[in-house]
């Protein structure tokens, strides 16, 4: 599904209004994440401000949004938090998106009906011995891979095929994400906060490593309605490599519903993030996020301007993000 | 068909069983945390305890607990061997009694799990059924209305988006600061689900009661999860709506309305039917943020607690719990496939 | 019609419920292993201990003894404890409370089988039990060691009957000495797993789960996580004694405590009457109810002191931080006073140490807190030997001692998490520290692994409260080298501080006490293993109409015995 490549201007001219609003404000966001450091802030986000503590935003002295209860400056804590959104939870989400599209379009696609040959599953049956660490695992390891090469040469220079087993891949993609949404992801974050101290870029790492199976699900039903469609089915009987129909032809219709889901996503991971500081286990308080912002309304209810801003920014970043995800949908 | 639903069934109730060996495992491997949150805090000036007392507290701790078994059949040294340990092992006698159907007991109660998540389940199955059966209405007409493009979808699109950026913990809050506060409009009670100090109501009373204190946490709820679900169908709408089939009905001369019902939506929920099965094992797990800010109890609090706690035998337990609302849920996510898409045979 | 239901106005007779707001459940109301302080405040109405603390004196009285305690000490390594139980004291049962059920508790601390270890921990001092040969209520508890604070811990546990808990007496056929001593052999004796399945069984029954006391209230419900209900029995023992002591009084009928997890929540509930009694209101939501006017027509908010001091401690046991001087120039990166007015608001005391600034006996106030000086601490990190260097990327402090490998300044400061006080004064040390180029990495940490780490010594910096309180001046497990690996996470250990431990510990006088206590305040300030930053207020808010709160500084802050609704009430 190859789409001509606009000039620059054609991208931002040709659209309408809310599509120029959006895309603005997203390239404020990633501005101001990257000139963060710079920016002639008058306060560090870090910092907090003790003889100023709940102050209202637009008030005398410098903090023009505001101080949190803590003293924190609120337009720092938001210049600083566009940061840590573009540079943690972004990537997370794209991880997840991209894992679990290929995760489940290639489940979707090949189900369980794709075959391995034998020296693939010597290496991958010496990987599990070495992992186990079972007696003498280097040497296993050492043997397979060499045992392995032998075969495949073997085969080459006979020019016979090897012998292959079914590779149940569709089962496999599924049970492990049964397995890891089994568990409420909430739950599950909470648990290992609980039982292992990771850092908190490690947990979002985490979070899109255990957060995959959502759009693997989405990607796996949409491919089982495309591969039966006549122009796969043609693609195939071209003589392409299954390989090759499925990166060219399948996936790229079998991704549709992520369009829709990704700035979703986006959303849940910001909000869990935010969710984390509620519960009492989010950021350090020295990274800024809007997350952890947001949360810190439970401390004042009635600075209203603690939950106002970053929730803005919340709602204006997502609104953009589907906008534009709506604008490339629709196109033909 | 029977015969491959039944191996679908069996081969989801061995993934359960792994997952909560693997928990199990993972979580028993480390229990010093246990030992240590059951003792009192050492940060008072009045406990006399030294640290020889405190280590015997927690080999005495151990004991009692059962968790000074060596915990699988097979063990590892500290050098790089594995060795058998036998069925004496904490692993041999958790399965034996979950066989019986037994979960243990809480370490931090002593009462039976399953009784503790029998409770919890009671409490929370109203809130978070309610709240889905809600949820899936409301995302169906919302959807059903958006797609056909009335003036307001734009509008209605934002806001629910706007909904969807929220944390469910800022829409309960907004949500009681709103309509709990005396400072703003006092409709609804805070917190709990009836007024405990009143006992000598008589059972309509107090069902009415009940369902007043429910009104914003479910509301809550519902609040989260609409977006979520409309705009995935309202996207799968729009996208069938120009494939061939739906070109040909309209061009039949049928209402938009009724092509939405009568042929688009059928594809359409395909997608969204993975989500809402995805729920069940969610409303089972409860709803930690809401049970906390509207101070219901619950089985998303007890979790977060046990968890906070070390309290394993709970959180296995609960684990378990989910797990078997996920093979319902799977069980339940094929056969609506199959009615929404004849298409679709069941593999393997 | 539905709304009502939730604008129902409550009327305030005489003899309505009391509702108080609890953010936990009591887990469990087990006198053996009592996990929160919920549980503690639950039990204390169900049954009460020798003695118990007087909110209006802010003192122990006697409770069920009929006085305080008398000590002897009997030679250098016994003290003997003398208590007489009040001859009116009885269980429900119409049995009166003896020296034996005394005997019974002891033996239940010990006993196998039971989750007892706490209690076991707490009370391994009690060597045996004297029961006077005339007298069945009259005893003595015979302790290891001298120190006149037996006299507080030996009255501060709770009395089980015997009568009721063990009726066959199977535990009379062996001593306290066969519990400490021969526990494995006894713990196949038929008679005593008896009474430890009927105890077990007693305490986890979905019915009850309560045990007999003497206590003047009695369980009605309990919902966990939702709330629990007392009632008043209405005929209590201590009904006779008279004039009734601050301590025995039992003033509400009905008491409901309910478990109201989040803060924002209670206010609310507070604030509509749907509660009665806020204890521990945060800084923030307590300033601005008092400040609100609707608030004001129908609450009434109440502050005083607490034995809570928020405190930073170092790991002396990494060899950084192992010279005072160091840590000394550290501690005066914390800025108390401004920490102190940020976070509560102008509430709460600054301090030199551990021992409350209200307690004038003991208190040292000829030493000053430490200042705010981060220039200065600068020049003593210098006088400890570092010299400004770059450490890989930025500058920094480095030296090199005699022996052992290059040492670089750079601290990793744990707390617990979503702890919102702690973090900012984390925030407020790593912005003071990293003025004179102290790298500080901020670590919240969940509960449990908090307390993991302490104990493991994986922190250079922590932050945490102690809870202190005014009769016991135990330092060992907190500061002293036995507590290295309990309570001692700072790891401090030197000779000089473990001698002036134990003297304290062992003082026959209060006012040698109090000596030794001054010094003691010195040496800590001078040594810095932890830096007191200042004592936590007490905030209660409560309903216009409840009378008899006695907001003091022991916990819970409040005397829930005395509440009482005015008769008069002024809000319709």
């Amino acid at each position: 599904m190859g789409r001509p490549s606009y000039p620059l201007a054609v991208l931002i001219f040709s659209r309408s209004w809310p599509q120029r609003i959006a895309l603005g404000w997203l390239s404020v966001v990633l501005l101001t994440a990257a000139l963060a450091p710079v920016l002639p802030l008058p306060y560090l986000p870090n910092v907090p401000d003790l003889s100023q503590v709940s102050q209202p935003p637009f008030s005398i002295g410098k903090h023009w949004l505001g101080t949190d209860s803590q003293g924190l400056d609120i337009l720092s804590q938001l210049v600083f938090g566009a940061r840590t959104a573009v540079a943690l939870t972004l990537p997370a989400t794209v991880m997840a998106a991209l894992l679990g599209a290929i995760a489940g379009g290639a489940a979707g696609f090949w189900l369980n009906q794709s075959r391995l040959a034998a020296p693939y599953w010597l290496l991958l049956v010496a990987c599990v011995w070495w992992a186990l660490s079972l007696p003498w695992p280097w040497l296993v390891l050492v043997g397979a891979a060499a045992a392995s090469g032998c075969l495949l040469a073997i085969a080459k220079w006979r020019q016979r095929p090897l012998p292959a087993w079914r590779l149940p891949l569709d089962s496999i993609v599924m049970a492990i994400a049964t397995t890891l949404d089994t568990i409420p992801r909430l739950i599950l974050v909470v648990a290992i906060a609980a039982g292992t101290s990771v850092a908190i870029q490690g947990m979002l790492l985490l979070l899109a490593l255990t957060s995959w199976p959502q759009p693997a699900r989405l990607v796996r039903a949409q491919m089982l309605r495309v591969r039966v469609l006549p122009f796969v089915e043609a693609a195939r009987a071209t003589g392409f490599s299954p390989g090759r129909v499925w990166l060219w032809h399948a996936l790229p219709h079998a991704v549709q519903p992520l369009r829709a889901a990704f700035p979703l996503s986006m959303a849940g991971l910001l909000g869990l993030e935010s969710t984390l500081s509620f519960l009492g286990i989010g950021l350090p308080p020295n990274v800024a996020s809007w997350g952890r912002l947001l949360a810190g309304i439970r401390h004042d209810q009635s600075a209203w301007w603690i939950a106002f801003f970053p929730c803005l920014c919340l709602i204006t970043s997502i609104l953009s993000l589907y906008i534009l995800s709506r604008h490339q949908s629709s196109q033909p | 068909m029977v015969r491959s639903a039944l191996w679908h069934l069996f081969r989801t109730g061995l993934a359960v069983w792994v997952l909560a060996s693997v928990v199990f495992l993972l979580s028993y491997r480390s229990l010093n945390a246990t030992t240590e949150l059951v003792l009192p805090d050492t940060t008072d000036l009045a406990t006399t305890t030294t640290a020889v007392a405190r280590r015997a507290a927690q080999q005495a701790i151990r004991q009692r607990l059962g968790l000074d078994l060596p915990l699988f059949y097979i063990g590892r040294n500290d050098g790089n061997g594995w060795h058998w340990n036998g069925q004496h092992n904490q692993y041999h006698r958790w399965a034996g009694r979950l066989l019986h159907g037994d979960l243990g007991t809480s370490f931090r109660t002593g009462q039976a799990v399953s009784s503790q998540l029998g409770t919890a389940l009671a409490y929370t199955l109203p809130l978070t059924g309610t709240a889905a059966v809600l949820a899936v209405l409301g995302a169906l007409g919302l959807a059903q209305r958006l797609a056909t493009r009335p003036w307001w979808h734009r509008a209605g699109r934002g806001i629910l988006l706007g909904l969807h950026a929220l944390p469910l913990f800022v829409v309960a809050l907004a949500l009681l600061l709103l309509l709990a506060n005396p400072e703003m409009l006092a409709w609804f009670p805070t917190y709990g689900l009836d007024d405990a100090a009143d006992e000598q109501l008589d059972a309509t009373t107090q069902f009415v009661r009940y369902i007043w204190h429910l009104v914003l946490p479910v509301a809550a709820l519902t609040l989260s999860a609409l977006p979520d679900f409309t705009l995935q169908l309202e996207a799968a709408l729009t996208q069938e709506l120009r494939a061939g089939y739906a070109i040909t009905a309209r061009a039949k001369g049928l209402s938009e309305q009724g092509i939405i019902r009568n042929h688009v939506l059928r594809n359409a929920l395909l997608p969204t039917l993975t989500q809402v099965a995805q729920l069940l094992p969610a409303l089972v797990a409860g709803a930690v943020v809401v049970e906390v800010v509207f101070a219901l109890p619950g089985m998303g609090r007890l979790l977060a607690e046990a968890a906070a706690n070390r309290d394993f035998p709970i959180l296995v337990g609960g684990v378990l719990l989910t797990g078997l609302a996920r093979l319902l849920a799977l069980l339940l996510a094929d056969l609506l496939y199959l009615w929404a898409d004849p298409r679709i045979r069941w593999q393997s | 019609m539905l709304l009502t239901f939730g604008c129902s106005k409550r009327k305030h007779s005489s003899d309505a419920t009391i509702r108080i707001r609890w953010a936990h459940d009591p887990e469990t109301l087990d006198p053996l292993s009592l996990h929160n302080q919920a549980a503690l405040d639950a039990y204390n109405l169900l049954n009460i201990s020798l003695l118990q603390a007087d909110a209006s004196t802010q003192t122990l009285a006697p409770a069920l003894a009929e006085a305080l305690p008398s000590v002897q000490f009997l030679n250098d390594s016994i003290t003997a404890i003398g208590y007489r139980i009040r001859s009116v004291a009885a269980w429900d049962s119409g049995q009166p409370v003896l020296a034996s059920d005394v005997d019974f508790t002891l033996k239940l601390m010990l006993c196998p089988g039971l989750p007892n270890e706490v209690a076991q921990s707490q009370y391994h001092f009690i060597r045996a039990l004297q029961v006077a040969a005339n007298d069945p209520r009259r005893f003595s508890f015979l302790c290891r060691g001298r120190s006149i604070e037996y006299a507080h811990t030996t009255g501060d546990f709770f009395i089980l009957p015997e009568a009721e808990l063990d009726p066959h007496g199977s535990l009379r056929h062996f001593d306290l000495a066969d519990f400490q001593y021969r526990r494995a052999e006894i713990a196949t004796d038929s008679g005593i797993q008896t009474v430890v399945r009927h105890y077990l069984a007693a305490i986890t029954s979905q019915a009850t789960r309560q045990l007999p006391g003497c206590g003047a209230y009695q369980l009605v419900k309990w919902e966990k996580d939702r709330y629990i209900t007392f009632h008043r029995k209405s005929h209590w023992w201590a009904d006779q004694v008279r004039p009734t002591p601050f301590v025995l009084q039992a003033r509400p009928q009905q008491l409901t405590y309910a478990i109201i997890p989040d803060a924002a929540t209670a206010t609310l509930a507070l604030q509509r009457g749907e509660i009665d009694l806020y204890p521990r209101v945060p800084a923030h939501e307590f300033s601005r109810l008092r400040a609100s006017s609707t608030a004001a027509k129908t609450l009434r908010f109440y502050t005083s002191d607490s034995h809570d001091v928020a405190t930073a401690g170092f790991n002396t046991r990494h060899p950084i931080l192992a010279d005072a001087q160091t840590r000394r120039a550290l501690s005066q990166c914390f800025d108390a006073a401004g920490l102190l007015r940020a976070t509560q608001l102008g509430q709460g005391q600054p301090t030199v140490g551990l021992i409350s600034p209200n307690d004038h006996l003991n208190y040292n106030d000829s030493i000053a807190p430490l200042p705010f000086v981060p220039k200065s601490a600068a020049a003593l990190l210098r006088q400890a030997g570092w010299r400004p260097s770059r450490m890989g990327e930025v500058m920094g402090w480095t030296r090199t001692p005699v022996r052992g490998p290059r040492q670089e300044l750079r601290l990793a400061l744990r707390y617990r998490a979503g702890d919102e006080l702690f973090a900012t004064v984390a925030l407020q040390f790593q912005a003071a520290a990293a003025s004179i180029d102290v790298p500080v990495q901020l670590l919240p940490t969940e509960s449990g692994a908090f307390s993991q780490a302490l104990q493991t010594g994986d922190f250079d910096v922590y932050l945490r409260t102690l809870g202190g309180n005014p009769f016991m001046f135990n330092f060992i497990p907190i500061l002293h080298t036995a507590g290295i690996g309990a309570g001692n996470a700072s790891g401090y250990s030197t000779p000089a501080s473990d001698q002036l431990i134990e003297a304290i510990a062992a003082a026959d006088s209060k006012i040698r006490r109090a000596q030794l206590l001054r010094r003691f305040q010195a040496m800590m300030q001078d040594q810095s293993p932890m830096a007191p930053l200042f004592f936590l207020p007490n905030r209660v808010a409560a309903s216009r109409n409840l009378t008899g709160i006695h907001v003091n500084s022991l916990k819970p802050g409040y005397s829930v015995m005395t509440l009482a609704w005015d008769s008069a009430p002024q809000v319709p």
